[in-house]
């Protein structure tokens, strides 16, 4: 029987792997894994004060809103022709990030690659709560916002519906779906652990909204059929997906003709940089988490590496984009463009490219040394140097463009105002209130998946090698 | 224009119409600060149709020229002003000062009342008491025996007001008015009078084959712009035999850059150089004086002399020698006999006529400050503004025993009186203008006034009324019937003569002729490394423009900067002194100093700098006061022979600050980096003796052929243009061929000949006129810096780059790269309005989530306000950078941002919408006008004639550079033109097949140049 | 329902106890487990899962909206932009994309939720805390007589603890 394999089946089996780079010698049984998770629940004063200044920062966001709907946008520091500015950037930022959650339960996932295992729920929580703070800057961004569902086609009287041309819309499209989707994949994720919590619980309140929360999840063999098959295909979905919605993203500026913009290198290069960003903040994140919450044993160095191969790949991809843009310039032999890439490294933007140069392409290629790939410390501060960087590359990709056009008369500057900082503030308030809601009423690891690495009891172990 | 335009309006008509908009613009006038009515009447008089334009012809009293202008009035109240194409001088183009009048009619700073002065500050007070008490002061003047020492200063204006003016101070026993206007040439005109015995003769462009200027700006308000500018356009429009010009002068002014050739001759130093003209001198004596090469000299006497009659040389000289220098330049003419081609007395223009001069002014100040003048009253004027400090006016003026001023704004001279009777705007009063020709020009009431105003004829006589011995003499009920009563053939005749607002004939009432005659008063010249230009803007003038934010906001047609004052310096000066763009220059000469950010300017001499007048308002409302520098500080009290103010050839030292302050201009790069926006072509092309080098053409592979489609459409499949269109497309509705409105047969477009444009600007403010564009610059509408404090400097939304106009004059340089380190005077101009291209594929349409921007079947790019939600990606996807967003309120009165104060916003154009905040806007071709047109046909059952409508920027251009119409109707003109061998697209690499066709500038060589000779 | 619970303590155990119930055809058998393993899948050997089929439909139907409502509502109001067709499939391919993602995922869970029969109001007879934490379980759904053969085979197999459900 054991030898009846199907190849389907094979498919089914989840991420079974035992590759040395995903062993978790430290943890010894089922048991153990729940009582390691679960000891990261429950608040803890530290938490309350983070807590405390997420939301003071998020507040400043908001209330820097509603000044700025009853003034106008002309608060913010909009220096025409530069028409977007800093909410631009930051929700590309934004949406960047949100692409490594979902990158690494999905994509990794159908690779097998096992060192997702124990990064994942973090990093698909840090997805849904990227996009939904994503989400708000094109609403922010706009003259008109109370009037932001417009771009959404929905039946009204007016029959006018949006238009499908253009790449905001397709945004639309892209951002929603992406939010549904991610968030979905995370709560189907979460089922069988919230079985795991809702079992262990004794507080009767808690436990019952653990078992409304586990949809009655009873661990048995159909379940685990169905949840597998589901599991499959949303990973299936959410590969292309990923690609896309970059890609989409990657439209606003391509799609227009604008120089440093009309470029069909654009896709793969945003798709690149967000897979990059996304790595930078997974790091920034579970980093120190797995210090305070004493997860060392479960996200080892093994699994820090074998990110940090990722960030170096992404980061060449990337810095080899940066190059082809230049060459594209010179090749194309289109003068506008030629003097704006120069404007762009040596003109009035030096400074803001050679940030995104020295972030996202020199410092990275630090990771060929094997030392500091295994240097949580030394991650999480190269981790903050690419966030800054890819911040920069939004920046460098946004402004200089629009400020250096065809019509010399209207080339201008830009300097963003208190407004806008405010907003940027606001956005990493908005963003870690929702994940430190998260991280002390959910599991950040997978419980059940941490179990499917960790050996199970045998009866009479020489019979079974523990793993295939 | 509508059909309405001009016709007669019978008498009754007329004053039921008055009548009926008085009885309630008087209720809104008095009390304006409280309601605004929503429509200043409830029963229509019955020949107005609510929503339906009337226009009244009547002149234009901003400057010396009298322009006749359409008033349109909308409901009650003039709207908008429009050349009138009736009027021989204008012909129905207008300026930019003359289309800002509505915005001195509706300022919101104007005396709303008669004010009275209670120990330091002045007080409303009603019209009976304020007659009272000034009857009272004149009959005290009159029995202490003092009438003859009352001083009148009058705003110089021509026509029949001045001398009823006279007439009733001499029976007052009150000497005759100083009628003074501190921009006018005085010296020109003496000279003229003396060389033509005409004050100022006709300029025959279209006679001339060369014309030479001496610093005579006949572009920037020199003389009378409007009709000059008109015949300078059509003279040059005739291409191969245009007439050459050389401008001579230390600053390459608005008319230097139109010039074919600028030669920078030293301030001062115009009188050596004519003598070498004249052959009273040597050309190397003239080459020392003025710095100018020999060669060029002699080329020039060349060049003079080949011309033979057809030389016009003119001089706009404002030294001391300004007279002797004027009558020399005369001399040239009158030897090469061009007076009477070229220069016409026979039909000179009557304008200046009874002007007093700046030292007829200074004298009557001297008289004040002996404190032998018990009464003085202004009108208009103000010399606190426009004298120099030295001259000591305020001090002065201070010693006189009772001051009235009857000027309608408060500006600085009127804050020092003691009674205010505030006038009444010309568009709100009747009277007359001298113009060319011994014509007549005929000013009409357009609405009641606006506040508690009175007009000051009728103010007179009022008093008159009030003392019996004059009471007979003036027993009639106002000024209008006393002009009725003088008017040849009465009542009907005039009403009849209104329709035109023109008659053949001089004043009514014969002014005394005043002879601009003085001994000049050289100042002392002062000491320093500079010299020093100071000249009156194009747009302020003297500062009397400076209320007005529609001037305030047209950026300067040569710095392009507004809201502010600058100093011009060379660009090897600059590097020299190490000064940049903003940096706080302080000029001080031996009458004072004044300190404003340095601009830095190719087309000044580097020994020069050069500062505008018009700023620097201590007073005279939101819009002026404190705003820049006052220029007069700088000039000391001296004056030329005819006794007008010496501003030029003063020496300056220049002190280089430390601070920076940004330059509040619209200009990005002064350079096209060979991108072809304002292309031009050498004459010899266009002769055939030259082969054409197009300065900017990229071979790009692929690229499809950019000959130009019929009708200017786009070959492009599923183009709205149905022709062209996919025949497999499922283009259906207004966009089928077949569709009722024929809309599809049509392509809306327009030509802009670059050969004519001269970069004055009227365009501009047309724009802002007739398609209620905000003005951003007032101090009060920056942004917030912090939660607590607001950008209160002038200009900071443009310096922002926040500007709205929808068209703006871009101006180019080429050719002078190496100018940072040596001083070349060759270099070119072109000047671009640019306005938004309505392109064929328009970039920004797809772009659009909301469908807020799309094409319309009969060729425009429909921009739908109210469906815009702001997302700017249009105007990111522009190439030609013409969309504009609104950043704040600009509509909203509750914002402080509001551009348009009470009673401001009635000027509103109610045909176009007030944009929100957060919606972008850009130029429609004034969709409103053609939708206008095309209503008014249908319900004419008639198709729309060819040329029968235009936009507003075709309509007011002075130089008729810009032609609309429907391109692919060859009926109309722009079809035709659309074709011409010079025409191209700006960007056309792009494929936006633009509905925009420009003509290439015609280049002309240097007619002075040594090689040449 | 009625039937047998054997809690296991480990895998092996818990795998031979399957196959032997299967061999025996005591009646429906459930196996509890806290994660995946093969082992278990092999030995129970269920039939395919029929999700699969819930996501091509939800993706055809996702797919086909997408370019239906782009499609039609382009043409029901044409405006034309840029010169573009009324209707440029093209560009709409990107909402058919995302559409079919979107419908097709939540297809997907719909799926699964409804052939594991979830949400359910309680985890019903025949569960036990522990399987979701470290133990493994096996339930035999069979009437009293047929019970006691299956106790004993559970013990046998190893089980740590043999109950009756009702």
């Amino acid at each position: 029987m054991a030898s009846v394999a199907h190849p389907v089946r094979e498919g089914i089996r989840g991420p079974n792997i035992a590759s040395a780079d995903v062993q978790l010698p430290a943890v010894r049984d089922y048991e153990q894994v729940d009582r390691d998770i679960i000891a990261t629940l429950g608040f803890t004063k530290k938490w309350f004060i983070g807590l405390a200044l997420a939301i003071v920062a998020m507040l400043c966001g908001a209330s820097a809103w509603i000044y700025q709907i009853y003034w106008g946008l002309g608060q913010a520091g909009y220096e025409p022709p530069v028409m977007w500015g800093n909410y631009i950037i930051t929700f590309v930022f934004w949406v960047g990030i949100g692409h490594a959650g979902t990158l690494i339960s999905a994509i990794l996932y159908l690779f097998r690659a096992g060192f997702r295992t124990s990064i994942y729920r973090a990093a698909e929580a840090m997805t849904v709560f990227a996009v939904m703070t994503a989400g708000l800057f094109p609403i922010i961004h706009i003259g008109r916002p109370w009037k932001f569902f417009w771009l959404i086609p929905y039946p009204n009287w007016r029959l006018l519906w949006p238009n499908f041309k253009s790449p905001l819309v397709w945004d639309v499209f892209a951002i929603s779906t992406y939010l549904t989707i991610s968030t979905t994949f995370l709560f189907i994720g979460l089922i069988p652990d919230f079985a795991v919590l809702r079992d262990k619980e004794t507080n009767p309140t808690r436990k019952r909204i653990y078992s409304i929360l586990s949809l009655g999840w009873r661990n048995s063999d159909r379940e685990w059929r169905h949840f597998a098959k589901a599991y499959l295909f949303l990973a299936a979905f959410s590969t292309p997906l990923v690609l896309s919605v970059h890609s989409v993203v990657s439209f606003d500026f391509a799609m227009g003709l604008t120089p440093g913009w009309h470029a069909s290198i654009f896709p793969p290069y945003f798709v690149a940089g967000a897979i990059f960003s996304g790595f930078a903040m997974v790091w920034t994140i579970t980093i120190p988490m797995r210090k305070w919450f004493r997860l060392e044993h479960y996200i080892t160095l093994n699994h820090l590496d074998a990110t940090a191969k990722v960030v170096l790949f992404t980061s060449m991809v990337v810095g080899c984009a940066y190059l082809i843009e230049f060459f594209i310039a010179w090749y194309s032999s289109v003068r506008p463009e030629q003097e704006f890439f120069w404007n762009r490294v040596f003109g009035q933007w030096w400074w803001a490219a050679w940030i995104m140069l020295l972030c996202n392409m020199a410092l990275p290629m630090s990771l060929w040394s094997q030392k500091l790939r295994r240097n949580p410390t030394w991650l999480f501060v190269l981790s903050l140097f690419i966030n800054l960087g890819m911040w920069f590359e939004r920046f460098v990709i946004v402004v200089p463009s629009l400020s250096h056009e065809f019509e010399p008369w209207q080339w201008g500057g830009y300097t963003p105002s208190w407004i806008d900082m405010a907003f940027l503030v606001g956005s990493f308030g908005w963003f870690f209130m929702w994940f430190l809601l998260f991280v002390k009423q959910m599991p950040v690891m997978a419980i059940m998946e941490l179990k499917e690495i960790v050996t199970p009891r045998f009866k009479n172990t020489h019979g079974h090698g523990g793993h295939h | 224009m509508s059909t309405e335009a001009g016709t007669g309006v019978k008498r009754r008509e007329f004053l039921k119409i008055l009548g009926a908009t008085g009885a309630t613009t008087a209720v809104v006038g008095c009390s304006s600060e409280k309601v605004g009515k929503l429509i200043p009447y409830v029963a229509s008089p019955d020949n107005t149709v609510p929503g339906v334009s009337q226009y009244y012809a009547t002149t234009c009293r901003e400057c010396a020229a009298a322009c006749g202008v359409l008033a349109e009035v909308r409901d009650g109240r003039p709207i908008k002003l429009e050349g009138n194409p009736e009027h021989p001088m204008n012909r129905g183009a207008i300026c930019a000062t003359g289309l800002s009048a509505v915005q001195g009619l509706y300022n919101p700073d104007r005396y709303r009342s008669p004010m009275v002065r209670e120990g330091n500050a002045l007080k409303p007070t009603t019209w009976d008491k304020a007659l009272e008490l000034l009857a009272q002061k004149i009959g005290e003047a009159k029995s202490k025996g003092q009438a003859g020492n009352v001083v009148f200063v009058n705003q110089h204006e021509s026509g029949t007001f001045p001398g009823f003016l006279d007439q009733w101070l001499s029976a007052n026993g009150m000497p005759n008015h100083l009628s003074v206007d501190s921009t006018a040439p005085v010296a020109t005109i003496a000279a003229n009078q003396k060389a033509y015995g005409a004050a100022w003769p006709q300029l025959d462009f279209g006679a001339a084959k060369l014309v030479v200027s001496f610093g005579a700006d006949f572009l920037d308000g020199w003389g009378h712009s409007v009709p000059q500018q008109l015949d300078w356009a059509d003279a040059r429009a005739k291409i191969t035999d245009a007439p050459r010009l050389v401008y001579v002068g230390a600053r390459r002014s608005l008319t230097g850059l139109n010039a074919d050739q600028w030669i920078p001759a030293k301030p001062g130093s115009e009188m050596a150089l004519c003598a070498a003209l004249t052959g009273a001198g040597t050309a190397q004596a003239a080459s020392d004086a003025s710095g100018v090469a020999v060669g060029t000299i002699e080329a020039l006497a060349k060049a003079i002399a080949d011309a033979g009659n057809g030389v016009m040389a003119i001089c706009g000289v404002t030294g001391s020698d300004a007279v002797e220098c004027a009558t020399m330049v005369a001399d040239i003419n009158k030897k090469a006999g061009s007076v009477g081609t070229t220069i016409k007395p026979a039909s000179g223009h009557a304008g200046y006529a009874g002007l007093a001069s700046y030292a007829d002014l200074a004298a009557a100040v001297k008289a004040m400050d002996a404190g032998s003048v018990p009464l003085a009253f202004l009108r208009g004027a103000n010399p606190a503004h426009t004298m120099p400090k030295s001259a000591g006016f305020a001090a002065a003026f201070a010693k006189v025993g009772f001051k009235v001023a009857f000027t309608a704004v408060p500006d600085e001279t009127s804050q020092l009186a003691d009674l205010i009777l505030p006038d009444n705007h010309w568009l709100e009063s009747w009277g007359d203008a001298a113009g060319a020709n011994g014509q007549l020009g005929l000013q009409q009431p357009t609405l009641e006034p606006v506040f508690d105003t009175r007009a000051t004829s009728d103010v007179l006589i009022a008093l008159a009324k009030k003392d019996q011995a004059l009471a007979a003499k003036y027993n009639v009920a106002d000024y209008r019937s006393w002009y009725i009563s003088k008017f040849p053939g009465g009542g009907s005749a005039f009403t009849t003569a209104l329709t035109k607002a023109q008659v053949s004939s001089g004043p009514l009432v014969p002014t005394s002729g005043r002879t601009l005659a003085a001994t000049a008063m050289p100042a002392a010249a002062g000491n320093g490394d500079f010299f020093v230009h100071v000249f009156p803007s194009p747009t302020l003038g003297d500062g009397a423009g400076a209320n007005k934010p529609w001037l305030q906001e047209l950026p300067d047609p040569v710095s392009k900067i507004a809201w502010q004052s600058w100093v011009e310096v060379h660009p090897s000066t600059a590097k020299k002194l190490g000064i940049k763009e903003g940096t706080q220059l302080t000029i001080e000469t031996a009458a004072g100093k004044v300190t404003a950010p340095a601009y830095i300017y190719m087309g000044v001499r580097p020994d020069t700098v050069a500062i505008a007048l018009g700023q620097g308002h201590t007073a005279y409302g939101r819009f002026a006061q404190n705003i820049g520098v006052n220029a007069y500080d700088l000039v000391p009290a001296g004056w030329d022979a005819a006794g007008g103010l010496a501003i030029g050839n003063l020496k300056a030292k220049v002190t280089v600050g430390t601070d920076n302050s940004p330059l509040v201009t619209t200009e990005g790069s002064a350079r096209q980096h060979g991108r072809g926006i304002g292309q031009a072509m050498p004459i010899g092309v266009l002769l055939g003796t030259e082969q054409e080098n197009d300065e900017h053409h990229h071979e790009i592979p692929g690229l499809p052929s950019q000959d130009f489609k019929k009708g200017l459409q786009s070959p492009v499949a599923a183009d709205a243009q149905g022709e062209f269109a996919n025949p497999k497309s499922k283009d259906t509705g207004m966009y089928d061929p077949e569709h009722s409105s024929k809309m599809e047969s049509r392509r809306w477009a327009m030509t802009i000949d670059l050969a004519r444009c001269t970069g004055c600007s009227a365009c501009v403010t047309a724009c802002y006129s007739e398609n209620n564009i905000p003005t951003v610059g007032a101090p009060y509408q920056g942004r917030a810096l912090s939660p607590t404090n607001w950008d209160e400097r002038p200009g900071a939304n443009i310096i922002k780059g926040r500007e709205m106009a929808w068209i703006r004059l871009e101006r180019y340089y080429e050719g002078n790269d190496n100018t940072e380190n040596e001083f070349s005077p060759d270099f070119d101009t072109r000047f671009v309005p640019m306005m938004c291209q309505h392109c064929g594929n328009a970039p920004c349409e797809p772009v659009c989530p909301v469908y807020a921007t799309y094409h319309s079947p009969d060729g425009l790019n429909v921009q739908v306000y109210n469906r815009c939600v702001g997302t700017r990606y249009c105007s990111n996807n522009c190439p030609y950078k013409v969309r504009y967003f609104n950043w704040f309120g600009y509509g909203e009165p509750e914002r402080r941002q509001y551009a348009w104060p009470e009673p401001m916003h009635w000027s509103l154009n109610p045909d176009v919408t007030v944009r929100g905040k957060g919606v972008m806007e850009k130029c429609t071709f004034c969709v409103q006008r053609i939708r206008e047109a095309e209503h008014r046909a249908k319900a004419e059952g008639r198709e729309v004639n060819a040329d029968e409508f235009t936009t507003a920027c075709a309509q007011a251009c002075p130089s008729r550079a810009i032609i609309f119409g429907d391109a692919a109707d060859e009926n109309w003109t722009v079809s035709k033109l659309a074709y011409d061998r010079r025409a191209y697209h700006v960007f056309e690499e792009l494929n936006a097949y633009t509905a925009v066709v420009y003509l290439k500038k015609v280049n002309y060589p240097a007619p002075a140049s040594p090689a040449k000779a | 329902m009625q039937g047998v619970l054997g809690v296991f303590h480990h895998l092996d155990s818990t795998v031979s106890a399957i196959e032997e119930l299967k061999k025996k055809k005591l009646g429906d058998v459930t196996v509890y487990s806290p994660t995946i393993r093969h082992e278990l899948d092999d030995a129970i050997a269920g039939p395919n899962s029929v999700v699969r089929r819930y996501t091509l439909i939800g993706g055809l139907l996702g797919v086909s909206f997408g370019y239906w409502i782009a499609i039609w509502s382009s043409d029901y109001w044409p405006l034309v932009t840029g010169g573009k067709a009324i209707a440029s499939w093209i560009p709409y391919t990107i909402i058919g994309f995302e559409v079919m993602v979107l419908v097709g995922c939540l297809a997907t869970v719909a799926g699964m939720f409804i052939n594991s029969r979830i949400p359910r109001l309680t985890t019903t007879v025949g569960y036990d805390d522990r399987f979701s934490a470290g133990h493994f379980g096996v339930f035999i759904e069979c009437d009293a007589n047929k019970a006691s053969q299956a106790e004993d085979l559970l013990r046998h197999a190893g089980a740590e603890e043999v109950r009756r459900e009702a």
